[in-house]
């Protein structure tokens, strides 16, 4: 029955070619454009997500502050194999651990100066380098070397420097007095999208001497989980037993540090060690709000599309009963039931969305994985809104089929209206109606 | 002005009023010559003082700076207040019991600063406005007797005292023998890294009633950074006035009430 039901509606469908090629068009344009807008939001947060944990933050972090005076403060954990210690006894879903400096810097070249975010590394204990970082000049090994630096490329054009060129990096010690260090570019790195325009990296014991620190401090413990969403949970436990362990720990704030460094943690009336966990979320805090802010808009941009799309089905769906009035006016003069003519309505409805969903994600997939293969460069001005360096569309199967069943639904539930009011004609009525 | 090729013209200058030969300093005489710095420059009153700064950068547009500096030696207050450009007209600086304090009237917050903090974005420090303090901040020892110039000088290292709070950890002056007047001093980076060079080749004296004698004060400072190089500051003292100043001049509220 459901097969002669279908075969109906198909030929419905075929005898009105102009009007549903139409109408199947508008719902193609308007699923792939979301498509579209969903895989490069999903692009940038991976390229904000990738950058980010490479280059802030772990999936959890143990960082701290130590504050010499209540007035100021370092982003310091002193003692850190001991925090180590305890983490590695309290988080069986660790995957790997990094340990990482922290520190800012006035990076001058011979020509010219820039600030640099530092992160003091151990290369040889950074898994992650490998896979993320695309070296373009240098070798990441070198860093391992003591008075190197990793720049990436836009900080090297900025400075006009090369491989193997000196760069002075001038800070002020964690106690306060004015420091510098030579230190040799050992590698320049492909930008990794925002981040990369001020973050740099530089050999851990190399840091340690410019803000005069000993081997046991260090910015941040950086926790790799085998499971990322353990974060929350990992964190949370962590809070506990380092606090059940004797150490002063910080009440949780979706902040980065460098913001609580600036702002909240000065103000505050203590001295002496704090540790601070967070996770990557807290970590990107402002990048996570860019994106949901990205993400409202191709929401409302999504529910605008979705009203023009209504209107324009019921609209058109009205004028194609109208059209075809006395066609179900002579259905229901020989015999056939009101629900019959609703149902064959709506499947048709859902026949055509099917066909316009389908072919519009089926499109703009093609579409995102041609750009992809592409791989288009973005200008300088755009990788800072798009996080990313060339324009990259990331496909989610799950989201790609949610968009086409929504839309599909939402064609079917637009021509109830208009179907209703069809099923509803005394057949006497139809059969006259001219037009 | 080209402040490289014009500062030994004026060191030359100088050299004119004919100084003695220079001597080497024993432990005690050092410590005398060194005292003798800071008692030179001390008021032991108020001090209020028109400056203007000039800066210069590679790349960029000089910019000029007009402030009021005021200075309590009681209490050991130190006000900055901006008068030019308009832009900057109200910002300022007050130090109160060590901590040092920045007003920003564009949005009319208070942020505490450092002895490191760069006054109004140049290469000048908090120090440089102030009186000589070697004696309170510094360990000091001598290097050699030598020529600058024509000058003959004490070239003194001075190492920060454990604890102080001072802008370079190291600092290395030539001291005109016969006047003690600083002419040049180099401040170095923990590292040993020289990162500024400083001239003061014109010292000028006005006589202070509440010390009951002459102060010193260099009329001109020239300020090289050694890091970044072809950037310098130019700071000029005029219009020295020593009379009382008003009680409640070094108060939060006082420098708040100039941008209002």
């Amino acid at each position: 029955m459901l097969a002669v039901d279908l075969q109906i509606a198909a030929r419905n469908l075929a005898s009105h070619r102009r009007r549903n090629l139409f109408l199947g068009g508008a719902l193609a344009a308007v699923t792939g454009l979301l498509v579209l807008l969903g895989a490069l939001t999903a692009g940038m947060e991976a390229a904000m997500t990738e950058s980010a944990t490479t280059l802030l933050t772990g999936h959890v972090n143990v960082g701290g502050f130590f504050k010499i005076t209540s007035g100021s403060a370092a982003p310091l954990v002193s003692d850190f194999p001991k925090v180590v210690e305890a983490v590695e006894k309290d988080v069986p879903e660790l995957d790997y651990l990094t340990v990482r400096g922290r520190g800012w810097a006035k990076a001058v070249s011979p020509s010219t100066s820039m600030d640099l975010v530092l992160a003091g590394v151990e290369v040889g204990r950074e898994p992650a380098f490998e896979k993320v970082l695309r070296i373009t000049e240098g070798r990441l090994a070198d860093l391992a070397q003591p008075d190197t630096v990793l720049l990436f490329e836009g900080q090297a054009e900025r400075l006009e420097v090369r491989v193997n060129d000196v760069v002075t990096l001038s800070a002020p010690t964690a106690r306060g007095v004015n420091n510098t260090a030579d230190v040799r570019v050992a590698a320049i790195a492909r930008n990794v999208g925002l981040l990369s325009a001020f973050s740099a990296f530089i050999e851990a014991d190399t840091l340690r001497r410019l803000y005069g620190l000993n081997r046991t401090t260090t910015g941040a413990v950086h926790l790799f989980l085998r499971d990322p969403r353990d974060a929350p949970e990992v964190a949370s436990r962590l809070r506990a037993r380092l606090g059940e362990a004797g150490w002063r720990v910080m009440d949780p704030e979706a902040q980065p540090y460098w913001m609580k460094l600036m702002q909240t943690v000065p103000s505050e009336d203590w001295t002496g060690q704090k540790l601070d966990v967070t996770t990557a979320d807290d970590e990107m805090g402002q990048f996570k709000q860019f994106i949901f802010a990205l993400r409202a808009v191709t929401v409302l941009l999504g529910i605008i599309l979705m009203l023009v799309v209504v209107i324009g089905i019921l609209n058109a769906l009205a004028i194609a009963i109208r059209e075809r009035t006395r066609e179900i006016g002579t259905l229901r003069a020989i015999g056939m039931q009101r629900w019959k003519v609703l149902w064959l309505i709506l499947l048709e409805t859902a026949m055509l969305g099917i066909a316009g969903t389908v072919s519009g994600a089926l499109g703009a997939t093609a579409v995102a994985l041609g750009l992809n293969a592409w791989g288009i460069a973005l200008p300088e001005s755009a990788q800072i809104f798009l996080a990313q360096e060339r324009l990259t569309f990331l496909l989610d199967p799950a989201a790609v089929l949610l968009y086409v069943l929504v839309l599909t639904a939402i064609t079917v539930v637009a021509s109830v209206f208009p179907a209703r009011r069809a099923a509803r004609l005394r057949p006497i009525t139809a059969m006259h109606h001219i037009g | 002005m080209n402040l490289a090729r014009s500062t030994p013209a004026l060191l030359a200058a100088l050299a004119l009023l004919g100084p003695p030969s220079a001597r080497a300093l024993d432990a005690a005489a050092l410590a005398k010559a060194v005292a003798e710095i800071d008692e030179r420059q001390r008021n032991q009153g108020d001090w209020k003082a028109l400056c203007y700064m000039e800066q210069k950068e590679k790349g960029k547009t000089d910019v000029v700076y007009e402030l009021l500096v005021y200075r309590r030696d009681e209490d050991d207050k130190q006000m900055f207040l901006f008068t030019k450009p308009k832009s900057e007209a109200g910002k300022g600086y007050l130090r109160i019991e060590k901590n040092l304090w920045l007003y920003d009237p564009s949005t009319g917050r208070w942020e505490r600063r450092t002895e490191r903090e760069r006054i109004g974005g140049t290469n000048t420090r908090r120090g440089d406005l102030d009186e000589s303090r070697i004696v309170e901040e510094y360990d000091a020892k001598w290097e050699a007797d030598e020529k600058l110039g024509v000058y003959e000088v004490h070239r003194i290292l001075l190492t920060a005292k454990p604890g102080v709070d001072v802008a370079f950890p190291v600092v290395r002056l030539w001291v005109d023998a016969p006047t003690t007047n600083v002419l040049k001093r180099q401040e170095l980076a923990l590292s040993g890294r020289l990162m500024r060079t400083v001239y003061q080749p014109r010292w000028r004296k006005i006589f202070s009633p509440s010390k009951g004698a002459d102060v010193w004060y260099p009329e001109e400072i020239r300020i090289y950074d050694e890091i970044e190089k072809g950037n310098s500051t130019l700071i000029l003292i005029k219009e020295i006035d020593l009379r009382a100043l008003e009680a409640n001049l070094f108060t939060k509220a006082w420098l708040e009430s100039k941008s209002r």
